[in-house]
Protein backbone atom coordinates (compact mmCIF):
# COMPACT_ATOMS: atom_id res chain seq x y z
CA UNK A 1 0.00 0.00 0.00
CA UNK A 2 1.39 3.34 -1.12
CA UNK A 3 -0.03 7.16 0.12
CA UNK A 4 0.70 10.43 0.09
CA UNK A 5 -0.61 13.43 1.62
CA UNK A 6 0.57 17.34 1.81
CA UNK A 7 2.20 18.09 4.60
CA UNK A 8 5.27 19.29 6.59
CA UNK A 9 5.50 21.39 3.17
CA UNK A 10 6.06 18.63 0.81
CA UNK A 11 4.62 15.52 0.16
CA UNK A 12 5.29 12.72 2.36
CA UNK A 13 4.68 9.66 0.97
CA UNK A 14 3.89 6.28 2.93
CA UNK A 15 4.50 2.70 1.75
CA UNK A 16 3.46 -0.42 3.96
CA UNK A 17 3.82 -4.06 3.63
CA UNK A 18 2.07 -6.61 5.13
CA UNK A 19 5.23 -9.17 4.36
CA UNK A 20 4.20 -12.60 4.29
CA UNK A 21 3.40 -14.60 7.57
CA UNK A 22 2.35 -11.59 9.42
CA UNK A 23 -1.30 -11.72 7.70
CA UNK A 24 -1.49 -8.22 9.05
CA UNK A 25 -5.08 -7.65 6.80
CA UNK A 26 -5.51 -4.89 3.97
CA UNK A 27 -7.81 -2.91 6.33
CA UNK A 28 -5.74 -2.76 9.23
CA UNK A 29 -2.94 -1.15 7.20
CA UNK A 30 -5.01 0.97 5.71
CA UNK A 31 -5.57 2.16 9.08
CA UNK A 32 -1.36 1.58 10.66
CA UNK A 33 -0.25 4.50 7.44
CA UNK A 34 -3.97 6.69 8.29
CA UNK A 35 -2.32 6.46 12.12
CA UNK A 36 1.41 7.17 10.68
CA UNK A 37 -0.22 10.17 8.74
CA UNK A 38 -1.68 11.65 11.46
CA UNK A 39 1.68 11.60 13.42
CA UNK A 40 3.31 13.54 10.88
CA UNK A 41 0.57 15.97 10.62
CA UNK A 42 1.02 16.45 14.88
CA UNK A 43 4.34 17.42 14.50
CA UNK A 44 4.02 19.94 11.70
CA UNK A 45 0.46 21.47 13.93
CA UNK A 46 3.13 21.67 16.54
CA UNK A 47 6.57 22.52 14.99
CA UNK A 48 5.55 24.71 11.93
CA UNK A 49 6.81 28.25 11.72
CA UNK A 50 4.16 29.40 9.42
CA UNK A 51 1.29 28.28 11.99
CA UNK A 52 0.56 31.17 14.56
CA UNK A 53 -0.57 28.78 17.15
CA UNK A 54 2.39 26.03 16.74
CA UNK A 55 4.61 25.53 19.80
CA UNK A 56 7.00 26.54 17.71
CA UNK A 57 5.68 30.25 17.35
CA UNK A 58 4.13 30.22 20.94
CA UNK A 59 7.58 29.71 21.75
CA UNK A 60 9.42 32.38 19.61
CA UNK A 61 6.95 34.97 20.35
CA UNK A 62 6.34 34.28 24.55
CA UNK A 63 9.35 31.68 25.85
CA UNK A 64 11.98 35.02 26.57
CA UNK A 65 9.31 36.58 28.35
CA UNK A 66 7.69 33.74 30.10
CA UNK A 67 7.81 30.07 30.41
CA UNK A 68 5.91 28.34 27.82
CA UNK A 69 4.25 24.80 27.90
CA UNK A 70 4.98 22.81 24.54
CA UNK A 71 3.80 19.28 23.60
CA UNK A 72 5.93 16.37 24.69
CA UNK A 73 7.22 15.70 21.15
CA UNK A 74 8.22 19.67 20.67
CA UNK A 75 10.42 19.01 24.15
CA UNK A 76 11.89 15.79 22.88
CA UNK A 77 12.55 17.67 19.47
CA UNK A 78 14.34 20.76 21.68
CA UNK A 79 16.53 18.08 23.54
CA UNK A 80 17.65 16.51 20.50
CA UNK A 81 18.34 19.60 19.10
CA UNK A 82 20.26 20.87 22.35
CA UNK A 83 22.35 17.26 22.01
CA UNK A 84 22.76 17.63 18.62
CA UNK A 85 23.97 21.12 19.00
CA UNK A 86 26.63 20.39 21.51
CA UNK A 87 27.51 17.51 19.81
CA UNK A 88 28.67 19.30 16.81
CA UNK A 89 30.18 22.18 18.84
CA UNK A 90 27.20 23.93 17.78
CA UNK A 91 27.09 23.97 14.53
CA UNK A 92 23.51 22.31 14.53
CA UNK A 93 21.99 25.23 15.46
CA UNK A 94 18.11 25.78 15.19
CA UNK A 95 17.93 29.36 16.71
CA UNK A 96 18.51 30.76 12.98
CA UNK A 97 14.79 31.85 12.48
CA UNK A 98 16.36 35.54 12.51
CA UNK A 99 18.67 35.00 10.35
CA UNK A 100 16.24 33.14 7.98
CA UNK A 101 13.38 36.01 8.12
CA UNK A 102 16.27 38.32 7.35
CA UNK A 103 16.40 36.93 3.71
CA UNK A 104 12.89 36.82 3.18
CA UNK A 105 13.05 32.75 4.01
CA UNK A 106 10.57 33.09 6.75
CA UNK A 107 7.66 35.07 7.98
CA UNK A 108 9.34 37.87 10.02
CA UNK A 109 5.81 39.05 11.61
CA UNK A 110 5.56 38.73 15.51
CA UNK A 111 9.30 37.87 15.75
CA UNK A 112 9.98 40.82 17.29
CA UNK A 113 13.61 42.36 17.43
CA UNK A 114 16.32 40.36 16.12
CA UNK A 115 19.18 39.63 19.41
CA UNK A 116 22.29 37.63 18.80
CA UNK A 117 22.58 34.20 20.44
CA UNK A 118 21.97 30.83 19.75
CA UNK A 119 20.64 27.22 21.26
CA UNK A 120 22.64 27.59 24.26
CA UNK A 121 19.33 30.56 25.22
CA UNK A 122 16.71 27.33 25.39
CA UNK A 123 15.93 26.42 28.96
CA UNK A 124 14.63 23.33 30.04
CA UNK A 125 12.34 23.75 32.39
CA UNK A 126 10.32 21.13 34.52
CA UNK A 127 6.98 19.75 32.72
CA UNK A 128 7.72 20.07 29.36
CA UNK A 129 8.24 23.70 30.29
CA UNK A 130 11.10 26.31 27.88
CA UNK A 131 12.25 29.67 28.42
CA UNK A 132 14.81 31.53 26.30
CA UNK A 133 17.69 33.65 28.04
CA UNK A 134 17.82 35.75 24.65
CA UNK A 135 15.23 36.77 22.28
CA UNK A 136 16.58 34.41 19.85
CA UNK A 137 13.89 32.72 17.29
CA UNK A 138 13.78 28.88 16.82
CA UNK A 139 13.19 27.37 13.06
CA UNK A 140 12.89 23.15 13.62
CA UNK A 141 13.07 23.34 9.62
CA UNK A 142 16.26 21.43 10.49
CA UNK A 143 15.13 18.24 12.34
CA UNK A 144 11.31 18.20 12.52
CA UNK A 145 10.66 16.52 9.18
CA UNK A 146 12.84 13.99 10.35
CA UNK A 147 11.38 13.74 14.10
CA UNK A 148 8.58 12.91 12.29
CA UNK A 149 9.47 10.44 9.55
CA UNK A 150 10.91 8.40 12.37
CA UNK A 151 7.55 9.06 14.36
CA UNK A 152 5.39 7.51 11.65
CA UNK A 153 7.94 4.41 11.54
CA UNK A 154 7.50 3.79 15.14
CA UNK A 155 3.41 4.43 14.70
CA UNK A 156 3.60 1.68 12.18
CA UNK A 157 5.89 -1.00 13.90
CA UNK A 158 3.39 -0.14 16.89
CA UNK A 159 0.64 -1.22 14.33
CA UNK A 160 2.15 -4.58 13.66
CA UNK A 161 3.75 -3.30 10.45
CA UNK A 162 7.22 -4.76 9.68
CA UNK A 163 7.82 -3.17 5.95
CA UNK A 164 7.92 -0.09 5.80
CA UNK A 165 9.13 3.07 3.98
CA UNK A 166 8.58 6.97 4.58
CA UNK A 167 9.65 9.28 2.82
CA UNK A 168 8.93 13.40 3.49
CA UNK A 169 10.02 14.84 0.04
CA UNK A 170 13.50 13.21 0.06
CA UNK A 171 14.21 12.70 3.70
CA UNK A 172 13.15 9.00 4.41
CA UNK A 173 13.30 5.88 6.57
CA UNK A 174 13.22 2.47 5.13
CA UNK A 175 12.12 -0.81 7.74
CA UNK A 176 12.18 -4.32 7.33
CA UNK A 177 13.81 -7.02 6.14
CA UNK A 178 14.69 -5.72 2.61
CA UNK A 179 17.71 -3.89 1.51
CA UNK A 180 15.86 -1.07 -0.50
CA UNK A 181 18.18 0.47 -3.41
CA UNK A 182 18.20 4.27 -2.62
CA UNK A 183 18.38 7.09 -5.33
CA UNK A 184 20.22 10.84 -4.83
CA UNK A 185 18.83 13.45 -7.09
CA UNK A 186 22.00 14.92 -8.95
CA UNK A 187 21.90 18.83 -7.21
CA UNK A 188 21.83 20.73 -10.23
CA UNK A 189 20.60 18.15 -12.79
CA UNK A 190 17.67 16.88 -11.55
CA UNK A 191 16.65 14.21 -14.40
CA UNK A 192 20.21 12.59 -12.73
CA UNK A 193 19.48 10.36 -10.49
CA UNK A 194 22.96 8.83 -8.37
CA UNK A 195 22.33 4.98 -7.04
CA UNK A 196 23.99 5.58 -3.83
CA UNK A 197 23.26 2.19 -2.35
CA UNK A 198 20.74 0.12 -0.59
CA UNK A 199 19.59 0.53 2.97
CA UNK A 200 18.00 -1.66 5.55
CA UNK A 201 16.41 -0.39 8.51
CA UNK A 202 18.05 3.51 8.37
CA UNK A 203 17.34 6.64 7.04
CA UNK A 204 18.64 8.89 4.49
CA UNK A 205 18.31 12.71 4.62
CA UNK A 206 19.51 15.29 1.90
CA UNK A 207 20.13 18.91 1.98
CA UNK A 208 20.56 20.91 -1.32
CA UNK A 209 21.62 24.97 -0.65
CA UNK A 210 20.76 24.80 -4.71
CA UNK A 211 17.27 24.20 -4.21
CA UNK A 212 15.85 27.19 -2.27
CA UNK A 213 18.90 29.93 -3.88
CA UNK A 214 17.14 33.19 -4.53
CA UNK A 215 18.56 36.60 -4.58
CA UNK A 216 18.30 38.75 -1.74
CA UNK A 217 19.29 42.72 -2.10
CA UNK A 218 21.44 41.80 -5.17
CA UNK A 219 23.30 38.67 -3.09
CA UNK A 220 22.68 34.95 -3.46
CA UNK A 221 21.05 33.50 -0.60
CA UNK A 222 19.69 29.83 0.64
CA UNK A 223 17.87 28.27 3.49
CA UNK A 224 20.83 26.51 4.94
CA UNK A 225 23.05 28.93 7.59
CA UNK A 226 26.34 28.39 8.61
CA UNK A 227 26.13 29.12 11.99
CA UNK A 228 29.73 30.61 12.73
CA UNK A 229 28.85 33.40 10.73
CA UNK A 230 25.27 33.64 10.27
CA UNK A 231 25.21 33.77 5.92
CA UNK A 232 23.74 31.30 4.18
CA UNK A 233 25.85 28.71 1.76
CA UNK A 234 25.39 29.05 -1.73
CA UNK A 235 27.67 26.13 -2.91
CA UNK A 236 25.60 24.07 -4.97
CA UNK A 237 26.26 20.44 -4.20
CA UNK A 238 23.93 18.55 -2.14
CA UNK A 239 25.16 16.76 1.16
CA UNK A 240 23.68 13.61 1.88
CA UNK A 241 23.73 11.76 5.63
CA UNK A 242 22.78 8.06 5.99
CA UNK A 243 22.10 7.18 9.98
CA UNK A 244 20.02 4.86 12.09
CA UNK A 245 17.12 7.24 12.73
CA UNK A 246 15.91 10.10 10.18
CA UNK A 247 16.01 13.20 13.07
CA UNK A 248 19.90 11.94 13.35
CA UNK A 249 20.20 12.17 9.81
CA UNK A 250 18.02 15.44 9.05
CA UNK A 251 20.07 17.24 11.14
CA UNK A 252 23.60 16.44 10.38
CA UNK A 253 22.92 17.05 6.30
CA UNK A 254 23.33 21.03 7.95
CA UNK A 255 26.31 19.84 9.84
CA UNK A 256 28.20 18.21 6.52
CA UNK A 257 27.41 21.45 4.69
CA UNK A 258 29.41 23.71 6.65
CA UNK A 259 32.25 21.68 7.38
CA UNK A 260 32.57 21.37 3.82
CA UNK A 261 31.76 24.59 2.42
CA UNK A 262 33.04 27.10 5.68
CA UNK A 263 35.76 25.05 6.66
CA UNK A 264 36.58 23.08 3.57
CA UNK A 265 37.22 19.05 4.92
CA UNK A 266 36.29 16.52 3.06
CA UNK A 267 35.73 14.55 5.93
CA UNK A 268 33.00 13.87 8.30
CA UNK A 269 34.02 14.95 11.76
CA UNK A 270 31.24 14.15 14.59
CA UNK A 271 29.54 11.77 12.60
CA UNK A 272 31.07 8.55 13.77
CA UNK A 273 29.19 8.85 17.48
CA UNK A 274 26.03 8.69 15.81
CA UNK A 275 26.53 5.87 12.63
CA UNK A 276 26.46 7.99 10.19
CA UNK A 277 27.87 8.16 7.13
CA UNK A 278 28.37 11.52 4.59
CA UNK A 279 28.10 11.22 0.66
CA UNK A 280 28.54 14.44 -1.53
CA UNK A 281 27.35 15.06 -4.44
CA UNK A 282 29.68 18.11 -6.25
CA UNK A 283 27.50 20.07 -8.71
CA UNK A 284 28.17 19.75 -12.44
CA UNK A 285 31.09 21.03 -14.26
CA UNK A 286 28.95 23.59 -16.35
CA UNK A 287 27.34 24.90 -12.91
CA UNK A 288 30.50 25.01 -11.18
CA UNK A 289 31.61 27.24 -14.12
CA UNK A 290 28.66 29.39 -13.65
CA UNK A 291 28.82 29.90 -9.92
CA UNK B 1 20.74 -0.46 10.06
CA UNK B 2 22.78 -1.91 7.19
CA UNK B 3 24.33 0.71 4.59
CA UNK B 4 25.92 -0.68 1.40
CA UNK B 5 27.59 2.14 -0.14
CA UNK B 6 27.75 2.03 -4.43
CA UNK B 7 29.14 5.29 -4.35
CA UNK B 8 32.91 4.31 -5.37
CA UNK B 9 32.09 4.36 -8.92
CA UNK B 10 29.76 7.28 -9.07
CA UNK B 11 29.75 6.89 -13.11
CA UNK B 12 28.67 4.04 -13.49
CA UNK B 13 25.13 4.13 -11.37
CA UNK B 14 24.06 7.22 -13.18
CA UNK B 15 20.22 6.88 -13.99
CA UNK B 16 18.40 9.38 -16.09
CA UNK B 17 14.98 9.68 -15.26
CA UNK B 18 12.73 11.91 -18.32
CA UNK B 19 9.80 10.96 -17.00
CA UNK B 20 8.63 9.53 -13.93
CA UNK B 21 4.46 8.69 -12.52
CA UNK B 22 3.31 7.10 -9.31
CA UNK B 23 -0.60 6.73 -8.75
CA UNK B 24 -1.82 6.08 -5.71
CA UNK B 25 -5.47 6.09 -6.01
CA UNK B 26 -8.06 6.36 -8.69
CA UNK B 27 -11.07 8.52 -7.95
CA UNK B 28 -13.40 5.50 -6.64
CA UNK B 29 -10.27 4.11 -4.56
CA UNK B 30 -9.83 8.11 -3.16
CA UNK B 31 -13.58 8.27 -2.44
CA UNK B 32 -13.74 5.16 -0.43
CA UNK B 33 -10.84 6.18 1.38
CA UNK B 34 -11.90 8.71 2.67
CA UNK B 35 -15.68 8.48 3.01
CA UNK B 36 -15.58 5.14 4.06
CA UNK B 37 -19.83 3.33 3.23
CA UNK B 38 -20.80 6.96 1.87
CA UNK B 39 -22.21 7.27 -1.80
CA UNK B 40 -21.41 9.90 -4.28
CA UNK B 41 -23.91 11.69 -6.73
CA UNK B 42 -22.11 13.99 -9.85
CA UNK B 43 -22.50 17.49 -8.75
CA UNK B 44 -20.09 18.90 -12.04
CA UNK B 45 -17.12 18.64 -13.00
CA UNK B 46 -15.00 16.71 -10.91
CA UNK B 47 -16.93 17.34 -7.74
CA UNK B 48 -19.68 14.59 -5.85
CA UNK B 49 -21.79 15.75 -3.22
CA UNK B 50 -21.56 12.65 -0.52
CA UNK B 51 -24.21 11.02 0.80
CA UNK B 52 -23.26 11.61 4.43
CA UNK B 53 -23.08 15.45 4.09
CA UNK B 54 -19.96 17.19 2.01
CA UNK B 55 -18.51 17.18 -1.12
CA UNK B 56 -15.56 14.96 -2.92
CA UNK B 57 -13.58 17.05 -5.15
CA UNK B 58 -10.42 16.38 -7.27
CA UNK B 59 -8.49 18.71 -8.98
CA UNK B 60 -5.01 18.69 -10.36
CA UNK B 61 -2.03 21.65 -9.87
CA UNK B 62 0.87 21.92 -12.65
CA UNK B 63 4.25 23.04 -11.24
CA UNK B 64 7.56 23.69 -12.79
CA UNK B 65 8.74 20.02 -12.55
CA UNK B 66 5.36 18.12 -11.34
CA UNK B 67 1.10 17.51 -12.12
CA UNK B 68 -0.20 16.68 -9.31
CA UNK B 69 -3.86 15.37 -9.34
CA UNK B 70 -5.17 15.34 -5.89
CA UNK B 71 -8.86 14.42 -4.13
CA UNK B 72 -10.26 17.03 -1.31
CA UNK B 73 -12.73 15.21 1.23
CA UNK B 74 -15.01 18.20 2.64
CA UNK B 75 -16.92 18.02 5.53
CA UNK B 76 -20.87 19.14 5.59
CA UNK B 77 -19.84 22.11 8.24
CA UNK B 78 -17.26 23.11 4.94
CA UNK B 79 -13.83 22.00 6.82
CA UNK B 80 -11.51 19.68 5.14
CA UNK B 81 -12.04 15.70 6.12
CA UNK B 82 -8.96 14.48 4.00
CA UNK B 83 -6.70 15.28 1.37
CA UNK B 84 -5.20 12.25 -0.52
CA UNK B 85 -2.48 12.76 -3.57
CA UNK B 86 -4.29 10.41 -6.46
CA UNK B 87 -1.60 10.92 -8.68
CA UNK B 88 2.08 12.27 -9.20
CA UNK B 89 3.61 12.95 -12.23
CA UNK B 90 7.77 14.73 -12.62
CA UNK B 91 9.05 15.43 -15.59
CA UNK B 92 12.47 17.50 -17.02
CA UNK B 93 13.51 17.67 -20.14
CA UNK B 94 8.96 17.37 -21.11
CA UNK B 95 7.35 20.77 -20.46
CA UNK B 96 4.94 19.87 -17.77
CA UNK B 97 2.79 22.56 -18.93
CA UNK B 98 2.45 21.11 -22.40
CA UNK B 99 -0.90 19.81 -22.46
CA UNK B 100 -0.09 16.79 -24.64
CA UNK B 101 2.41 15.89 -22.49
CA UNK B 102 0.06 15.67 -19.20
CA UNK B 103 -2.88 14.18 -21.83
CA UNK B 104 -1.26 10.64 -21.39
CA UNK B 105 -2.26 10.42 -17.49
CA UNK B 106 -5.14 11.91 -17.43
CA UNK B 107 -7.71 8.81 -16.90
CA UNK B 108 -5.37 6.30 -15.78
CA UNK B 109 -6.01 5.01 -12.21
CA UNK B 110 -4.59 2.69 -9.73
CA UNK B 111 -5.54 -0.46 -12.57
CA UNK B 112 -4.21 1.21 -15.44
CA UNK B 113 -0.52 -0.10 -17.22
CA UNK B 114 1.01 3.22 -17.25
CA UNK B 115 4.62 2.42 -16.14
CA UNK B 116 6.93 5.39 -16.04
CA UNK B 117 10.20 4.58 -14.64
CA UNK B 118 7.67 2.98 -12.05
CA UNK B 119 10.63 1.28 -10.34
CA UNK B 120 12.59 4.40 -9.61
CA UNK B 121 11.82 5.17 -6.33
CA UNK B 122 13.61 6.12 -2.52
CA UNK B 123 14.89 9.20 -4.28
CA UNK B 124 16.76 11.49 -1.63
CA UNK B 125 17.21 15.06 -2.64
CA UNK B 126 15.86 18.78 -2.57
CA UNK B 127 12.47 19.08 -0.84
CA UNK B 128 9.61 19.20 -3.51
CA UNK B 129 7.37 22.59 -2.18
CA UNK B 130 3.95 21.56 -2.08
CA UNK B 131 2.83 25.14 -1.76
CA UNK B 132 0.66 24.83 -5.06
CA UNK B 133 -1.13 22.24 -3.50
CA UNK B 134 -2.25 24.19 -0.33
CA UNK B 135 -3.18 27.21 -2.86
CA UNK B 136 -5.09 24.46 -5.27
CA UNK B 137 -7.32 23.00 -1.70
CA UNK B 138 -8.01 26.96 -1.27
CA UNK B 139 -9.59 27.42 -4.46
CA UNK B 140 -11.45 24.34 -4.00
CA UNK B 141 -12.79 25.35 -0.65
CA UNK B 142 -13.45 28.60 -1.88
CA UNK B 143 -15.19 26.80 -4.94
CA UNK B 144 -17.44 24.61 -2.57
CA UNK B 145 -18.67 27.62 -0.07
CA UNK B 146 -19.75 29.09 -3.42
CA UNK B 147 -22.13 26.64 -3.93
Amino acid sequence: MRRARPLLGTLVEIEAQGSAGDGIAENALEQAVSAAFAAVALVHRLMSFHEPDSDLSRLNRRAVSEPVAVHPWTATVLRRARALFHATDGLFDCAIGHDLARLGLLPADGLGPAEAGNFSAVEFLPGNHITFTARIALDLGGIAKGFAVDRAIAVLRAHGVREALVDAGGDMRVMGRTAQPIYIRHPTEPAQLLLAGTLQNGAIATSSPAATLSLVEGRTASALIAAPTRTPIVERASYSVVAPTCVVADALTKVLAQVHTHFGRTDAPYFERFGASAIIIPASATDRQAA
Amino acid sequence: MRWTPFLAAPAAVLVTVPAKATVYFSTEQAQRAIFPGASFTSAGSNVWRVSTGGYFVVDRVIGKHEYITYAVGINANGTIKQIEIMSYNESYGYEVRNASWRAQFVGKGAGSTLQLNADIKNISGATLSCKHITDGVRRVLASVKSR
